[in-house]
């Protein structure tokens, strides 16, 4: 401490102090770390150019020892993309201070971008040595073991890391590792727990509620969509998810008004118009409805749940020949649903290929488990055709299916499904078949959700496939149409 | 992009309900040439005569000319030039007596420089850090000539690789040299005392026992070496000393020295320290997980902006309470309070050119400027209570001065639905010619169908035909069988009538070298001449692109251009292994002349 009566105004005596030594042989080195402050100040700034000034400026003072310096110009160089590079400056940090765990980290850092991820975890484990409890480090080398698929490892050092301090971001690595290995329970349990400790993160309770709809658990979905909502309204996967369970309910307009946010937000996102265009399905605006299924088509097209859409309205439309294009070609992306192979013999028959249409109908009954649907249908086209044996083999199927409906759900049946069934059943003279309760929602609603979803993949996000889900229930809730246009045709 | 797009919409709300403004623009100086930080402004009535100052600690252009401002409403009072760049300046009094005039500090590099009535008072330096001993025994030791320049750097290298107390400056630059150069170095140097010197890189005042306005205050300063010091006013002596686990990038303080204070410190470790009266070490410690932009408290809140463009409050025991995402990186960040409305609200400059004001994380207003805001500062200023400074990126200076009338109304425009849901969805239209087709196809879908159909498998067959052409006669420029897996692509060049044909050929198996492989041209003669239209392919490695060349000499005048096929063949096979026809250009050299 120096205290001294300074005069001067303009001239303090620190500027002749410095000179003083110049007279001595020695020269006074200047403080490495004079001007670490400014660099840091800029730095996080984001003004790059005026960092990397004084950078140089102070890495020529020092003769290249300024650790700081050179720290924050290999972290510049690591966002400008030259990861490379700033791996170098990171090493040379950590050989001025080896005993710095920051220095290493940054090289792991560097490493783990570089997608040398065995060599980062390496490192990661050096730095682990010299601070312990640092979450940072176990997070890091968390997210290392994902990616070299070592999820038992991956879990332990999350957890590790969660102990030490807990972060939102471990908490969505460690649910990614459940969905990754399937496993939805213990994925939603995480995200729970994450939704707890920060209950306004709109990412986790997103997510959450995503987990949910997937699980077909439609109340505590909306729930927690519904809160991501609260504190994003511009939230554009729970939008997506929140519209497509309003669709399910019927409430178009809402879902509509829903998903103008979206329009704004991602104009080409495909699900977005496929579900946009199920609302005006819905609303029996049916030119509007094709308009905007083909620009999903457009955006993605080698979507078959939008073909499968499109294919719907087109017999709806009754352009069969339309129909049967866009349905053969999802049929080509997914020949595994029965359903489809039902649509498409729908619009045979209607194109006056019977021999087709029943060629499909037997596809469609050989891969169909418990949609009545599909039987009904068949039974009808073979009634049509004469074959009164045929068409009753597939209403004693149908039957079964049905039964086996009553007996695992409280679901109800659709009332122009009864009725078909009914008067066919009368036709074919098989008596009082079944007692059919208060027809109100479609049966397989609930079904197709569970059913057509995949799981949620770490690349692509999950609104878009739960959302689709979501929009393919609604179009199954209009399946019924073509089958009751066949009834006139029915003696 | 949907974010920024629908906060801005919401802060054009927010200004237009406004009234137009809350502010009166007072002062605009683009070229006032003042570069700074928020930290380097301070308002104070230095001369006593109930005008306030603007004290700026100015960078300079570049960072090259440090000065220091004083400015009394729009124009510069004084302006001095300072040794080193200033850190951060602060408006505190030192004493009791009369009048009471705060003096004025000013940190930079190691020291504090105390200004009273615009004048030099005092300068304090920091202590010097104790060096380590080892290394100060072993420079003894060389001093003694008792050691040799060569164990003497393998010695230090065994300390800085373990030692907790870092090396010297001359110690490092020593371990640098050359063999050649460290004889000299030490005999310059190995009479001089080892120092450790570090710098200040924050300062602040606190309160030293009394809360009022015009309390006498402590300076605190936060330090390169990762600790906060406590001076007293009078002595500049230091009270305490507490030390962090990073280096102290922000300082905010609360209570008063002698009863009880919080002082929080934002590190460069990306975590922010809470540190109470008598703790030693941080008591409470927010991990943020990337780097803050700023700290301010609010009342009992901290409010920390992030470099991920947000902004975060905080409870003072560390507790998130919420998070407010910015539209543009924060650039700088102050505290806004108006004494006579009791308002306390958080400043902050962005990128995009907005100071916006943020109570908790209710918007309150946005201010648009015409170059983004550095820093800033709000309080009273000449006669005016509430003034906001700013200064800008490119080296303005702007005042505005709050309306009397003005009242900051909570959320302005941050309820209801966004206003997208209000947006029409642009549904694509459909033609007339559309309907007509539609139409068209319920009358005669059946026939539309079957046409279709047939002229699908039509299109099959032959796609298919061509197909098993192309592969009988070896088109393709892959080669489809599994002895010579080759690929070949030709290249064209020149302008004629002497064109350069480049042919290259690659070996796409693994492991296995062809050789024996043939080349052979086909071309019609008359229009065309090579020098040799049929040669051998040397031995392929695999994997390796081989360019083979060949000149052709365009015969023909009249602008005709005709196709040359290249076949590869295998020596004693008659049907190629893979072919390709190379479309000629015209010649154009020819046409010319």
């Amino acid at each position: 401490m120096a205290e001294e009566g300074l005069t001067t105004r303009t001239q303090f005596p620190v500027s002749a102090e410095s000179q003083k030594p110049r007279l001595k042989k020695a020269p006074e080195f200047p403080i490495l770390e004079k001007q670490n402050w400014l660099i840091h100040l800029y730095y996080i700034r984001k003004d790059y150019e005026a960092c990397k000034a004084v950078i140089k400026e102070q890495l020529q003072e020092t003769q290249g020892l300024c650790e700081y310096a050179i720290y924050v110009q290999a972290l510049i160089f690591r966002l400008e993309g030259n990861i490379q590079e700033s791996l170098e400056l990171f090493q040379t940090c950590a050989i001025l201070s080896p005993q710095c765990a920051d220095n290493l980290k940054q090289v792991a850092r560097s490493l783990f971008l570089l997608g040398k991820h065995k060599a980062a975890t390496e490192v990661y484990n050096e730095a682990a040595k010299l601070n312990q409890k640092d979450w940072e480090i176990c997070h890091n080398l968390g997210v290392c073991y994902i990616y070299l698929k070592q999820f038992n490892k991956a879990q332990d050092q999350l957890h590790n890391a969660l102990h030490l301090n807990r972060h939102d971001l471990t908490y969505i690595m460690l649910g990614k590792i459940h969905l990754l290995e399937g496993d939805l329970d213990k994925a939603i349990e995480i995200y729970k727990k994450a939704v707890e400790f920060s209950p306004e993160n709109t990412e986790l309770l997103t997510t959450l509620g995503l987990l949910y709809l997937q699980l077909g658990i439609y109340q505590k979905a909306f729930e927690h969509l519904g809160n991501a909502l609260t504190y994003d309204p511009t939230n554009y996967k729970a939008i997506l998810a929140v519209g497509s369970i309003m669709q399910t309910h019927g409430d178009f307009d809402v879902a509509l008004n829903k998903y103008r946010v979206v329009a704004c937000a991602v104009p080409e996102s495909p699900p977005l118009w496929n579900n946009i265009g199920m609302c005006f399905f819905g609303k029996k605006k049916y030119v509007a409805a094709i308009s905007c299924l083909k620009r999903a088509n457009y955006l993605a097209p080698f979507d078959w749940k939008i073909l499968y859409n499109l294919g719907l309205v087109h017999l709806t439309m009754q352009q069969y020949a339309s129909a049967f294009r866009f349905l053969s070609a999802a049929i080509n992306f997914q020949p595994k649903m029965g359903e489809l192979y039902m649509l498409l013999a729908v619009a045979l028959t209607n194109l006056e290929d019977i021999e087709n249409a029943k060629r499909a109908y037997t596809e469609a009954v050989r891969l169909d488990k418990c949609n009545p649907l599909v039987n009904l249908n068949y039974a009808v086209l073979l009634y049509n055709q004469g074959e009164k044996r045929g068409a009753l083999a597939e209403y004693k199927e149908m039957e079964k299916k049905v039964n086996l409906l009553k007996d695992n759900s409280s679901l109800e049946f659709d009332s122009e499904m009864v009725e078909m069934a009914q008067k066919l059943g009368a036709a074919l003279q098989v008596g009082e078949a079944l007692v059919w309760t208060k027809p109100v929602i479609d049966p397989k609603s609930k079904h197709w959700t569970t059913s057509t979803t995949k799981p949620a993949s770490l690349q692509q996000p999950l609104g878009s496939n739960q959302a689709l889900g979501q929009a393919m229930s609604s179009a199954a809730a209009y399946r019924k149409l073509p089958s009751e246009r066949r009834l006139p045709k029915a003696p | 992009m949907a974010a920024a797009s629908s906060s801005d919409s919401d802060g054009r709300r927010a200004e237009s309900d406004e009234a137009n403004s809350k502010w009166l623009d007072a002062h605009y100086d683009p070229m006032a040439n003042i570069h700074t930080f928020s930290a380097c402004l301070a308002l104070a009535d230095l001369h006593g005569d109930g005008e306030y100052k603007l004290v700026v600690g100015d960078l300079g252009p570049g960072g090259r000319q440090p000065h220091l401002k004083v400015l009394k409403g729009p124009t510069v009072l004084t302006e001095s030039p300072l040794p080193a760049l200033p850190a951060a300046a602060a408006t505190f009094l030192m004493e009791q007596h009369e009048p009471r005039t705060p003096a004025l500090a000013l940190a930079s590099g190691p020291c504090v420089y105390v200004y009273k009535n615009l004048r030099p008072y005092f300068k304090f330096s920091l202590p010097p850090l104790p060096p380590n001993p080892l290394e100060q025994d072993l420079w003894n030791q060389a001093k003694e000539d008792r050691i040799d320049p060569l164990t003497l750097k393998e010695m230090l290298e065994g300390i800085r690789e373990k030692a907790e107390v870092p090396l010297s400056v001359q110690s490092l630059r020593f371990l640098q040299l050359e063999l050649s150069e460290m004889e000299a170095f030490v005999n310059q140097h190995k009479s001089k005392p080892i120092k450790r010197q570090t710098v200040i890189t924050t300062m602040t005042t606190m309160k030293k026992n009394l809360a009022d306005e015009d309390a006498v205050s402590c300076l605190v300063l936060g330090t390169e070496n990762k600790e906060l010091l406590v001076l007293d006013p009078e002595a500049f002596t230091v009270l305490a000393k507490m030390s962090l686990p990073s280096i102290p990038v922000f300082l905010e303080v609360s209570g008063q020295f002698e009863v009880e204070f919080q002082l929080t410190a934002a590190c460069r470790n990306g975590n922010i320290y809470i540190l109470r009266r008598d703790s030693k070490r941080p008591k409470y410690s927010i991990e943020l997980g990337v780097q803050p932009v700023g700290l301010v408290r609010v009342q009992k809140v901290l409010v920390v902006g992030s470099t991920q463009d947000s902004l975060h409050g905080f409870t003072h025991k560390g507790k998130r309470l919420w998070t407010v995402q910015m539209p543009a990186t924060i650039l700088t960040m102050n505290l806004l309070e108006q004494h006579s409305r009791g308002l306390q609200a958080v400043m902050a400059g962005l990128a995009n050119g907005e100071v916006r004001i943020y109570h908790d994380k209710a918007l309150l207003n946005v201010i648009r400027t015409p170059d983004a805001v550095t820093s800033l500062c709000f309080g009273r200023y000449g006669r005016e209570d509430n003034t906001l400074i700013m200064t800008t990126r490119g080296g303005g200076l702007i005042i505005k001065i709050l309306k009397r009338t003005a009242v900051f109304v909570e959320g302005g425009g941050e309820v209801g639905p966004p206003p997208a849901q209000a947006m029409k969805l642009n549904v694509p239209r459909k033609t007339r010619l559309y309907v007509d087709q539609t139409l068209r196809e319920r009358e005669a879908g059946t026939a539309m169908h079957r046409a279709f159909q047939t002229d699908l498998y039509l299109l099959r067959l032959r796609a298919a035909r061509a197909y098993v052409q192309a592969l009988e006669s070896s088109l393709s420029p892959v080669s489809a069988t599994a002895r010579e897996p080759l690929k070949l692509h030709a290249v064209v060049q020149g302008l004629g009538p002497t064109f350069k044909l480049t042919l290259h050929l690659q070996n796409t198996s693994t492991a296995r070298p062809i050789l024996g492989l043939l080349v052979c041209f086909l071309y019609n003669e008359a229009l065309y001449a090579l020098p040799r239209a049929f040669f051998k392919v040397p031995l392929l490695v695999p994997g390796l692109s081989y360019p083979l060349e060949t000149f052709v000499e365009s015969l023909n005048n009249k602008g005709i251009s005709d196709i040359i096929k290249v076949l590869v063949l295998r020596e004693g096979q008659s049907a190629p292994l893979l072919s390709a026809h190379i479309n000629m250009p015209v010649s154009e050299g020819l046409a010319a002349a």
